[in-house]
């Protein structure tokens, strides 16, 4: 606890299902993982009782490395809580995580104007610890501007 | 696919309530007011209708409309597939009178959205109850998605892969509101440029106030029955000639595969196929405008332009009368109407363009119609194509 925040405490907060626990906990972790099946190696998110592809109920909480690109985004400017007016303008992603194979996250792209988000932009996870019992992964730009390693 | 045996149905009566504001209405009185209109256009009365087709926000949402207009049907039917669900009630509605098991089907629709729940709607889809929800809803709420960034989300990655431009998208919302000049109930009448389009205030890049439809009062209702039926009635009636609906995904947008394709792209073709036409058959449109986006992304996926050329088929004048295909010859969700699941005012206006009723806007000869919802999170298509004359 005690780094960045990036928005007001008075966000929804989620409530886990037997299926989702592990992507929560794995986030209290500050581990970015995505669930993958078992039986045929399918990638899926949000969490799911079974695969969408083979409907195996199998299933692993395959960790990524935090790194991704932004597949697409939005700049929120219109809040729609009113804890979120003097948050927006803000940025709203669809994040490919490396090694996510294809699954795509929904998240923020912060610690950088709006206006320099793009497409394609290389980007990397950064926690932000709500409370004891929640956090969650959000994204910036990648400080090397998105080298490999 | 035509039998010579084989009952056809048909629309033989269509009707909007009163709208935009109706702020002394109850939801069902607006149920009450277009099925009324609805069956005096048609002929009919109460006593002939034995299915009701009609669907909301609650659970026996069906029994609830019966029990308050009196009705005791005996084909009932509420499939929710957001604002697609008309397109689909009316092709079930058609599949149960072509199987004998109903005569008279009242597709019925009503909403006091504005009155009720005020403007905050628009932006508030992502929050409210779905951020407290326990499935996956909560995987957009969570990061301050709303409904209206989700159609951002996609409509940014249709600029990013096909060069569409925040002015072809604006270009619809200038044509809607061409049409809703000539239509005196619309909620906006007044002529608006691409240049007010963009600089109306942005709700969620890249989409404008004047890139989202309005938010109404109103409702809207349709009467099915047998081509046999309706050869007694005074309207002429109206051929469904063909219907079909998909899903891509729920409500995470993220989830599916390609933000760039709605799934138009599975219930057209198919709608088309058991039709027995062509895009090319088509002489006007009514598809749903949630957003401009929608739009694009509808006529590109019906294969009324290929995939990516949607941008310069509106910008060119593509849905205006005198276009490739006018579209909303009533003004359409983004200037005239939207109570939340507008696919019933997409039937009832395609009819009436296909009987010669459309007025100002009416296209000449209109023979074909097409009406097609999207509902949810670009998350479900059903396309209805209807026809001046029997298959």
């Amino acid at each position: 606890m005690g780094g960045e925040r990036f928005f007001p405490d008075e966000m929804p907060v989620p409530s886990a299902s037997a299926e989702t626990a592990g992507w929560w906990e794995a986030c209290l972790d500050h581990r970015l993982v995505v669930q993958r099946c078992l039986a045929c190696g399918t990638t899926r998110h949000p969490p799911g009782p079974v695969c969408p592809a083979c409907r195996s109920e199998a299933a692993e909480w395959a960790e990524l490395p935090g790194a991704g690109t932004v597949y697409t985004f939005t700049v929120v400017r219109q809040a729609f809580l009113p804890a979120l007016a003097d948050t927006v303008p803000y940025v709203v992603a669809a994040i490919e995580p490396d090694g996510g194979g294809g699954a795509r996250l929904v998240s923020n792209v912060v610690g950088c104007d709006p206006e320099d988000v793009t497409i394609g932009m290389p980007v990397e996870v950064v926690w932000e610890d709500i409370s004891p019992e929640l956090a969650l992964p959000r994204f910036r730009p990648c400080a090397d501007g998105g080298a490999v390693p | 696919m035509s039998a010579p045996w084989r009952r056809r149905a048909v629309v033989a009566g269509v009707a909007t309530s009163d709208y935009p504001h109706l702020p002394d209405f109850s939801e069902h009185a607006v149920h009450a007011q277009a099925a009324q209109r609805a069956l005096d256009d048609a002929g009919l009365t109460w006593a002939d209708v034995d299915g009701l087709a009609t669907t909301g926000f609650f659970p026996m949402y069906a029994t609830g409309v019966a029990e308050y207009l009196g009705l005791h049907p005996t084909y009932y039917d509420e499939t929710n597939a957001g604002g697609a669900s008309f397109e689909v009630l009316v092709e079930h509605a058609a599949y149960a009178i072509e199987a004998g098991v109903a005569e008279v089907v009242l597709v019925t629709y009503g909403s006091v959205q504005l009155s009720q729940m005020g403007r905050r709607l628009g932006t508030g889809g992502g929050g409210g109850a779905a951020a407290m929800a326990p499935g996956p809803a909560i995987y957009d709420a969570l990061w301050g998605n709303t409904l209206v960034g989700n159609y951002a989300l996609a409509a940014r990655r249709h600029m990013h892969e096909y060069g569409t431009t925040p002015e072809q998208l604006a270009s619809v919302a200038v044509t809607m509101r061409q049409h809703a000049a000539h239509n005196p109930m619309a909620q906006y009448r007044d002529p608006v440029t691409v240049e007010e389009v963009l600089s109306s205030r942005l709700v969620a890049d890249p989409l404008h106030k004047l890139d989202c439809c309005v938010i109404s009062d109103g409702g809207a209702a349709c009467v099915v029955t047998s081509a046999e039926r309706a050869a007694d009635l005074p309207s002429a009636p109206v051929y469904v000639l063909g219907g079909a609906h998909a899903t891509s995904h729920h409500l995470n947008l993220s989830a599916a595969s390609d933000l760039t394709v709605s799934p138009a792209a599975q219930s057209g073709p198919l709608a088309f196929e058991r039709a027995g036409v062509t895009p090319d058959d088509v002489d006007v449109a009514q598809l749903y405008d949630s957003f401009t986006i929608t739009v694009v992304l509808t006529v590109e996926d019906l294969g009324f332009c290929a995939k990516g050329e949607g941008g310069p088929f509106v910008e060119k004048g593509g849905l205006a009368l005198g276009g490739k295909l006018p579209t909303n010859t009533d003004g359409g969700g983004l200037s005239a109407c939207h109570p939340g699941m507008r696919g019933m005012f997409l039937v009832v206006e395609a009819v009436r363009q296909l009987r010669g009723q459309a007025g100002a806007t009416q296209v000449a000869d209109a023979r074909v119609a097409v009406a097609h919802g999207t509902g949810g999170m670009l998350s479900t298509g059903a396309t209805l194509v209807l026809g001046r004359e029997a298959p």
